[in-house]
């Protein structure tokens, strides 16, 4: 990354670490509604025919977690529950690595009190350590239920109370294009855990809700610079595919340095705290965050921004502009100085800029021949 | 702004951290720890049936009782909506854990057997059965001088009182007629205690050391039990019980009765209420062999309410009960009673117990991947910012400054755990935090593109990047509220976290970054902007170009 001030042009990375990229979202919009509603058919295909994976907190039932021993692996565990009366058809058998640590979960359906301190106490003959080393968790099927309940409930609720709040602050547009990339967040990242029979845990809900905040405070930020940049063009006849397209790349900066901050510290979660130290809970946690970031991010450049615009391009004062947009110099000219490109002699400048750019080596877009007009302004 | 307000507000920032900081250290305040963390039992109950929310109430208070009275540290009792979540750290027999916060909130009806008062004794030597909480701080009747007795408003006239004179229906005090109060000396008399229906044993003194082999569960109604009342000055052993409190209408109040206060209450009508009171009533009244003492005692949990002589056969309408209450006696019993007329039924829902050392691995792990995971956030900010970097990083360092405040606090003071959810919500809010920067940072560095003054960009990027991050929070925050007053178990202590860390990211941003930067953009310092890593646009006239 250069920030001499030369008047050569900037390669890409320059570019973007100096806030000068012009990457034509509205113009690729298509690929994005594409792979996203790929995605989407691929999740209800696999929550129609696999379903989720959901844990003993939602649905109910005891896990036991115990260290291994050579006296105990998960065929002998899977033996000693089912010796004490338990049916172990949909039972799950986990050997779980933690560092030089290797643990067994074995998970049923609810069983009765009795029934789970027998089998804690026979696991711990069976692994030959103290009782207290084995660790039951239970849950019953009504109180599951309850949670699973109670966490839909939160999540409309929460939903409807964002929707209204971005509705005031900002417009219902934007509510309308947040919510439905949320709502695309929610669906594939269930999708992906469907797919890959990951188990749904209430740290993943937790982790899930973290990044549903995440992936709506980034697009937050995008449709703030929209807002602002609309009225900043409001004098010109800027159409809104021009204003969503420099606002996404004024702030891409802004979203690949967030998205990587809060990626690094998970990946190091998922790494360290799970690899290394082979930690579960962490895995769930790091697992659900990762998916969730990654979507998220996705769907903040992809989803939320070229909906907007689709439903901006609807309001009147932008309807018979639509079809119209900027690129390549054009756009770069606009995400640069922040003024439009409205007016004749400034297009027409930028057209000379470009077939001039175009037959030197110098790329197009050139900082020698730009128009005077952002001085006069700076003088004002 | 001017200069000054700004180094004030600065100033007033760092001293409210470093003292609060402080305050934490030398309290020896810390953060207590969840059970995921540091193993234990987490029991979840949930009422089932009807029930009303005092009920409910005092079955919480009930649980922190027990807990409390087995010592066991930090224990965190939580309501979550209608459901009671009991965390008890360090316990690692979940049948124990069960045991101990299993309360019916059933109130009982039994006649007492024997009565004894302790006079300055350590209940615990007595050898009354412990599995009985001893509750010193819960004040309750004084039950040697209590009575019962028809509300003036019924029509039976009985007056005749058991061993003292006739008094009026609404006698106050009858502390003369009470047997108990007699025999506090002979406490070393050792009597052999007959099971139920044995011959009478009025005046014997309770048995010193009558630990049967097998304790009878104070909750088994048909058993002859051990018992004391709230605050152990008075041992009882008690008979089976002949009703419950649902023979009550749920409309006990305290009231001024006869100049003292006292209890009044509605019997229910029918073969469920009035005629089950009276049949127990009649019993005692008479001193018959199930009721030798003429004393019906009133139980919850196993621990004697009160327990008042009664003072005639039989009942209509209602009862008083009356004696040398306290106000604020009176109107726990009255709660006791109306909570027994609808008792709440709890139910286990979820138990889960983890082992201390799977708790100390999945902390240590958090903490140490987290640590390296805001080392490379730092490196990366420092590489990409530059020298605007350490704004960054002493600001989280003042961030987390203040939450470990607010959570050793909150931990001393409400029993806030942390727990693994909410050290993963923390490590992602540094996230949030370092956002907050970089959306600052980068409109400085639009602002300064077009060709403004540091100082001047410095102001208006951070007007507009407050805006930007005011609203992205305020949905942070709207997220945190609604998981806070909806959601359970995990889910809650999350947003708990997100809600602290998001407020912790405000107050950083107007009262930290706000004057440090303005400051530094005023000053000499910040003119170097290779140095800052802001370079200007080649597109602009204010470039070399």
């Amino acid at each position: 990354m250069s920030d001499d001030n030369s008047s050569t042009r900037r390669g890409p990375l320059g570019r973007l670490y100096h806030g000068e990229t012009a990457i034509d979202f509205y113009g690729r919009r298509h690929y994005g509604f594409i792979v996203s509603g790929a995605l989407v058919v691929i999740t209800a295909i696999s929550l129609l025919f696999s379903g989720l994976e959901l844990g003993i907190d939602f649905e109910g039932g005891v896990a036991w977690q115990v260290p291994a021993s050579p006296t105990l692996d998960s065929e002998v565990a899977r033996s000693v529950v089912a010796q004490n009366g338990v049916e172990m058809a949909n039972a799950k058998v986990q050997t779980l690595e933690s560092g030089e640590l290797e643990s067994i979960r074995i998970q049923v359906g609810d069983q009765s009190s009795e029934v789970r301190s027998a089998v804690q106490a026979a696991l711990a003959v069976a692994a030959g350590v103290d009782i207290n080393e084995v660790s039951v968790s239970s849950v019953s099927s009504s109180w599951g239920r309850t949670i699973t309940e109670k966490g839909v409930r939160a999540l409309v609720v929460f939903l409807i109370l964002v929707s209204l709040y971005i509705a005031w602050r900002f417009e219902w547009r934007m509510a309308l294009a947040a919510i439905m990339a949320m709502l695309h967040d929610v669906l594939i990242s269930s999708g992906i855990y469907s797919l890959f029979g990951f188990e749904v845990t209430p740290a993943t809900v937790v982790a899930f809700l973290t990044i549903l905040g995440f992936s709506l405070y980034d697009t937050i930020v995008v449709f703030d610079k929209v807002k602002d940049n609309i009225e900043r063009f409001s004098a010109s006849r800027t159409g809104i595919a021009d204003i969503v397209n420099v606002s996404m790349n004024q702030v891409l900066m802004r979203s690949l340095n967030t998205s990587l901050a809060a990626v690094l510290p998970v990946i190091s979660l998922l790494a360290v705290g799970s690899g290394v130290f082979g930690v579960v809970a962490l895995r769930e946690f790091a697992v659900a965050l990762l998916v969730g970031l990654l979507i998220g991010s996705y769907s903040s450049i992809f989803v939320a921004s070229p909906l907007l615009t689709v439903f901006k391009e609807r309001e009147s004062r932008f309807r018979n502009l639509r079809g119209l947009h900027a690129s390549g110099a054009e756009l770069e000219h606009m995400v640069v100085t922040g003024n439009a490109t409205g007016s004749k002699k400034v297009r027409r400048q930028i057209e000379v800029d470009t077939e001039s750019s175009q037959a030197s080596p110098v790329a197009p877009g050139s900082p020698l021949t730009h128009p005077p007009r952002p001085r006069k302004k700076r003088r004002r | 702004m001017t200069r000054r307000r700004l180094a004030i507000t600065l100033l007033g920032l760092v001293v409210v951290v470093l003292g609060s900081l402080a305050g934490t250290i030398v309290a020896g305040n810390e953060p207590s720890l969840g059970l995921d963390l540091r193993g234990g039992v987490s029991v979840t109950q949930e009422p089932v049936g009807e029930f009303d929310s005092e009920s409910l109430d005092l079955a919480v208070e009930r649980i922190r009782e027990r807990v409390d009275s087995l010592g066991v540290a930090e224990p965190e009792i939580i309501r979550q909506g209608d459901a009671i979540v009991v965390n008890l750290p360090g316990v690692d027999n979940q049948d124990d854990a069960i045991e101990l916060v299993k309360v019916t909130g059933e109130v009982l009806l039994r006649p007492v057997l024997l009565a004894q008062v302790v006079d300055g004794l350590d209940p615990n030597t007595n050898g009354v059965s412990t599995t009985v909480a001893q509750t010193p701080t819960t004040t309750v009747a004084q039950t040697p001088t209590t009575t019962v007795a028809q509300t003036p408003s019924s029509t039976d006239s009985s007056t005749t009182l058991p061993g003292g004179p006739a008094r009026p229906i609404t006698a106050s005090s009858v502390a003369d007629s009470t047997p108990t109060t007699t025999t506090a000396s002979d406490l070393s008399t050792t009597t052999a205690v007959t099971e139920t229906g044995g011959p009478p044993v009025t005046e014997a003194p309770l048995a010193e050391a009558p630990v049967p082999t097998g304790i009878p569960d104070p909750s088994d109604r048909a058993a002859t039990v051990l018992a004391q009342n709230a605050d152990g000055t008075e041992y009882y052993q008690l008979g089976p019980a002949f009703a419950t409190g649902e023979v009550f209408d749920g409309d006990a109040r305290a009231d001024i009765i006869g100049g003292g206060w006292g209890v009044r209450i509605t019997l229910r009508d029918g073969a469920t209420g009035a005629d089950l009171w009276n049949l127990g009533a009649s019993r005692c009244f008479v001193k018959d062999t199930s009721c030798p003492t003429g004393r019906m005692a009133i139980v919850l949990d196993g621990v004697v309410q009160s327990a008042p002589s009664v003072n005639q056969p039989s009942f209509t309408g209602g009862v008083d009960i009356t004696g040398s209450f306290a106000e604020g006696e009176a109107k726990q019993l009255a709660r006791v009673l109306r909570s027994g007329a609808l008792p709440v039924r709890l139910q286990v829902q979820a138990v889960q117990a983890v082992s201390p050392t799977l708790g100390g691995d999945s902390l240590r792990a958090a903490v140490i991947s987290g640590l390296i995971g805001v080392g490379l956030v730092l490196l990366f900010m420092l590489l990409y910012y530059r020298s605007l970097a350490v704004v960054l990083i002493i600001g989280l360092v003042v961030s987390g400054a203040l939450q470990w405040s607010v959570i050793s606090l909150l931990s001393r003071t409400n029993g806030l755990a942390l727990s693994l959810a909410g050290v993963t919500g923390i490590i992602v809010s540094v996230g949030v935090t370092v956002d907050s920067y970089v959306v600052f940072f980068e409109k400085l560095k639009d602002e300064l593109k077009v060709g403004r003054t540091l100082r001047n960009s410095a102001e208006r990027g951070f007007t507009s990047a407050w805006r930007t991050i005011l609203a992205a929070d305020t949905v942070s925050l709207l997220a945190a509220a609604t998981l806070w007053w909806l959601s359970v178990g995990s889910v809650r202590g999350f947003a708990f976290f997100l809600g602290l860390s998001t407020l912790c990211d405000l107050i950083i941003a107007w009262f930290f970054t706000r004057p440090t930067m303005l400051l530094l953009a005023r000053s000499n310092l910040g003119v170097g902007r290779r140095i800052l890593g802001i370079g200007k646009s080649v597109l602009t006239p204010g470039g070399s170009a």
